[in-house]
């Protein structure tokens, strides 16, 4: 994305930011409340159009795109509260995505973690949050995506469960993929991204130094 | 001079397809829900006084009171039962839907009141008034009167009392204001009944001009109240006026040039190229904005 | 078998069309109010067929598919920006102005000395189609059984399937949806579509029963009355709507007592329904319980 600027009733909210990802490249954001983080977010996976500045994936402008051909082009996400079908078992909904021998290998290998096999009977509302994140997570692996946006993702874990999480990704991402993830908890960007970015209100994202 | 006659018989009609009209508004624009019921309430209204007239014997002015107080007593029973327990943002459809099952109800019970197809309603027997070649019938003149002071008396109560401010306010923003300690707690029940209250107005308005009231008032006066107030955009109180009155005199304009089969047509396709066009139609574009931003809120 | 039940059991299964028109309509999210429009449609179009065209029933009840989803497809590409509310309303004022149509469509032409073909508030008689082919009330009854049997059949293929489960989540949770790939509209227009498909065939099937159709009996009233009985048999299962139809129809009529205030009581059913068990009978979650349940049984 490069020159990204978004205002909501007269409040910019993003002015110029500009970000390019590589291939497998796995950077952190954080920044306060309120700075704009879930704005670049949802911005950056199509479900808000900027008012200026554009969004490119590899040959493809994708600025004005619905949200559903971001997820098409292969940028998926997860979403700060887990969403899910609340009508339908876990397993219904993570095989739904595909049909192919392939996908469903793909599927079996990313749900190789005991907690995630126990709970594909259950619905959403029986499962524990930690469960429900790295399904989320495996949902967006198995479509074998560009690049893997994470919100907010360790709101409602302990510190237990977030370390549990972060080993989770470490090993299912794999080398293609690069991840964006949106936190606030340092500890854990660290330990599953290269690099931190930090954003302010009004400035342009810029590389923690720690 | 034709052309004025049909207007000013729009005119009349209008205010009080307006009472109607801000009928549904003011479930609208305050708690963001559609009472699909409101008209069976009307209904209600006007059955439960045909029903009771024997026994009471007050008269048109009888006729009017307890259709008055039916129509508020049924409004805030499908509040109660409808809205009150679905009162999340996400429950609007959950509301709409138990307020139509009980427009069903209240149907049927206001047929089991109205056994024949159609039953006299009385109104007042008043000259009719002339202006050179104009004519005005003296009742729809008072009617007219009596929908004005309506109107004004709900401007006094929202604009000028406390109770008032705190119903803006939770209109307004909803969450904020609950934020900020604005707790109402009966607003919805307080709603209801003034809707309905307003609402048994214009059916007396009706109903007694008409000199009859039959079993398909409710689904009529349903129609014509949320007609009124999607022309006027949805959850506008000014605008359910304004909505309203151009019902009425397009409508009157329609029946006087295409005939009365052509009336009701070119009504609902009036609504509906609204709907298609401008969902916010005149006044209540910043509703609309407001609910289609909601649901995308992540 | 006794021709009041089975004139009985036919307008259940007649009605259970609409029914589940409008539950295709609620999977994807949306309430409509004007499915009893495309019944309508379909009606007149398979009475014109098997009367002025002397088609052959297939044809007639094709044509009343075809069209019930045309028209559907057309109400929904105009409402393509409106939803929730404001998409219920514009069903409504689209379904009478469909009715309001049909009020002032007359093409008769006498036939063997007859007019026939639609005659506007007068409707469209003479719909000799059973007489001619010598149907009495059972037969047709088992038409319209064996026809609603294999759309119930299709339907639970098709509940079965991913489509569904996609459709649901577009119903559901938009976001959710799109996030995973999904283009809400597509999903709408399609099984808006395919309501309308169901309920011209159901309208179809009506008009050869009923012999004698008029706009007037298309009204909003009929619709809303599909639309609850599809909303207390539940959404969790194609069977849901029917389930509404009988407890209605089926149940409630069967009662002396209540006939007369049947709405009553069903109308004040649904309220409390919602306010307890929004989900309705067969709910999703009770089929997907029952579903574990099944398979760990076959384990």
């Amino acid at each position: 994305m490069h020159g990204i600027c978004k205002s909501f009733g007269g409040i910019e909210v993003l002015s110029d930011i500009s970000l390019t990802l590589q291939p497998g490249e796995r950077i952190g954001i954080t920044g306060a409340n309120g700075v704009g983080k879930s704005t670049l977010i949802n911005i950056a996976t199509g479900f808000l159009t900027p008012d200026h500045g554009w969004i490119q994936l590899n040959d493809l402008m994708l600025t004005n795109c619905p949200a559903w051909e971001f997820a098409r082009e292969g940028i998926r996400r997860t979403f700060q509260s887990s969403r899910f079908l609340q009508t339908a078992t876990l397993e219904e909904q993570l095989f739904q995505a595909g049909h192919t021998p392939e996908y469903r290998n793909r599927l079996a290998d990313l749900l190789h973690d005991s907690s995630l096999q126990s709970s594909l009977h259950l619905f959403p509302d029986e499962i524990s949050l930690p469960v429900l994140r790295k399904a989320e997570v495996v949902r967006g692996l198995a479509a074998q995506p560009e690049i893997l946006f994470l919100d907010e993702p360790s709101a409602g874990l302990t510190a237990d469960e977030l370390h549990q999480f972060g080993t989770f990704l470490n090993q299912k991402l794999g080398g293609q993929t690069a991840l964006v993830v949106v936190e606030h908890r340092l500890d854990f960007m660290v330990m599953i991204t290269d690099t931190v970015m930090e954003m302010k209100l009004n400035q342009e994202l810029q590389v923690r130094a720690d | 001079m034709d052309t004025l006659q049909t207007s000013l018989d729009g005119l009349m009609i209008g205010s009080t397809y307006a009472l109607i009209g801000i009928g549904f508004a003011l479930v609208f624009g305050i708690m963001r829900r559609i009472n699909l019921a409101f008209g069976a309430c009307l209904l209600f209204g006007a059955a439960l006084a045909i029903y009771l007239e024997p026994w009471l014997g007050w008269g048109v002015w009888g006729l009017f009171l307890v259709t008055m107080v039916g129509a508020a007593l049924a409004s805030a029973y499908v509040e109660r039962l409808c809205f009150a327990p679905h009162t999340k943002r996400t429950q609007s459809m959950t509301a709409m839907i138990a307020s139509f099952a009980i427009w069903m109800q209240l149907d049927e019970i206001s047929s089991q009141m109205l056994p024949q197809r159609t039953h006299a309603y009385h109104g007042l027997e008043m000259p009719t008034f002339w202006l050179g070649e104009i004519s005005v019938r003296g009742d729809q003149l008072l009617h007219f009167c009596m929908a004005l002071v309506s109107i004004m008396l709900l401007y006094v109560l929202l604009y000028k009392t406390h109770l008032g401010l705190l119903i803006r306010a939770t209109a307004d923003n909803p969450e904020t204001a609950y934020l900020l300690g604005v707790r109402v707690p009966w607003l919805g029940f307080i709603i209801f009944l003034v809707a309905g209250i307003l609402g048994g107005v214009g059916a007396f308005m009706i109903l007694s001009a008409d000199g009859y009231v039959t079993p398909m008032f409710g689904m009529w006066s349903t129609f014509k109240g949320l007609l009124a107030m999607i022309l006027g955009g949805l959850g506008s109180l000014p605008g359910a006026v304004i909505g309203g009155l151009i019902l009425g005199v397009v409508e009157t304009h329609a029946g006087a040039t295409l005939g009365a089969e052509y009336r009701d047509m070119v009504t609902f396709g009036l609504v509906f190229l609204v709907l298609i066009i401008r969902p916010g139609g005149l006044m209540g574009v910043k509703i609309y904005r407001t609910e289609s931003l909601a649901q995308e809120r992540i | 078998m006794d021709p009041y039940l089975a004139s009985v059991l036919t307008n259940m299964t007649l009605i259970a069309f609409l029914a589940i028109s409008a539950y295709l309509v609620l999977v994807v999210g949306e309430v409509s109010f004007g499915q009893q429009a495309f019944f309508g449609i379909g009606a007149y179009l398979t009475a014109s067929v098997t009367v002025l065209a002397d088609g052959h029933v297939i044809w007639a009840l094709l044509t009343a598919v075809v069209g019930g989803a045309a028209g559907t497809l057309v109400l929904g590409l105009l409402t393509i920006r409106l939803s929730g509310l404001y998409f219920a309303i514009s069903t409504l004022c689209f379904a009478e102005l469909l009715r309001f149509s049909l009020l002032h469509i007359r093409f008769t032409q006498i036939i063997d000395g007859r007019k026939l073909g639609p005659d506007g508030p007068e409707g469209f008689s003479n719909i000799r189609w059973i007489f001619d082919n010598h149907y009495d009330v059972t037969d047709f009854l088992l038409l319209s059984a064996t026809c609603l049997t294999v759309l119930l059949l299709l339907l639970f293929g098709l509940a079965r399937s991913r489509l569904m489960l996609r459709a649901r989540m577009v119903g559901n949770d938009p976001i959710l949806a799109q996030s995973q790939g999904l283009n809400p509209t597509r999903y709408r227009l399609g099984f808006i579509a395919l309501s309308g498909a169901v309920a011209g065939f159901g309208g179809g099937l009506f008009a050869l029963f009923n012999t004698h159709i008029e706009p007037a009996m298309f009204g909003v009233m009929l619709g809303v009355h599909a639309l609850t009985y599809s909303i207390i048999g539940g959404l969790g299962s194609p069977i849901g709507p029917l389930i509404g139809v009988v407890l209605d129809i089926g149940l409630l009529e069967s009662i002396r007592q209540l006939a007369a205030y049947r709405m009553i009581v069903f109308g004040g059913l649904v309220a409390l329904f919602l306010v307890f068990r929004p989900e309705g009978i067969i709910s999703h979650r009770l089929v997907a319980r029952l579903k574990r349940q099944w398979g760990s049984r076959h384990v």
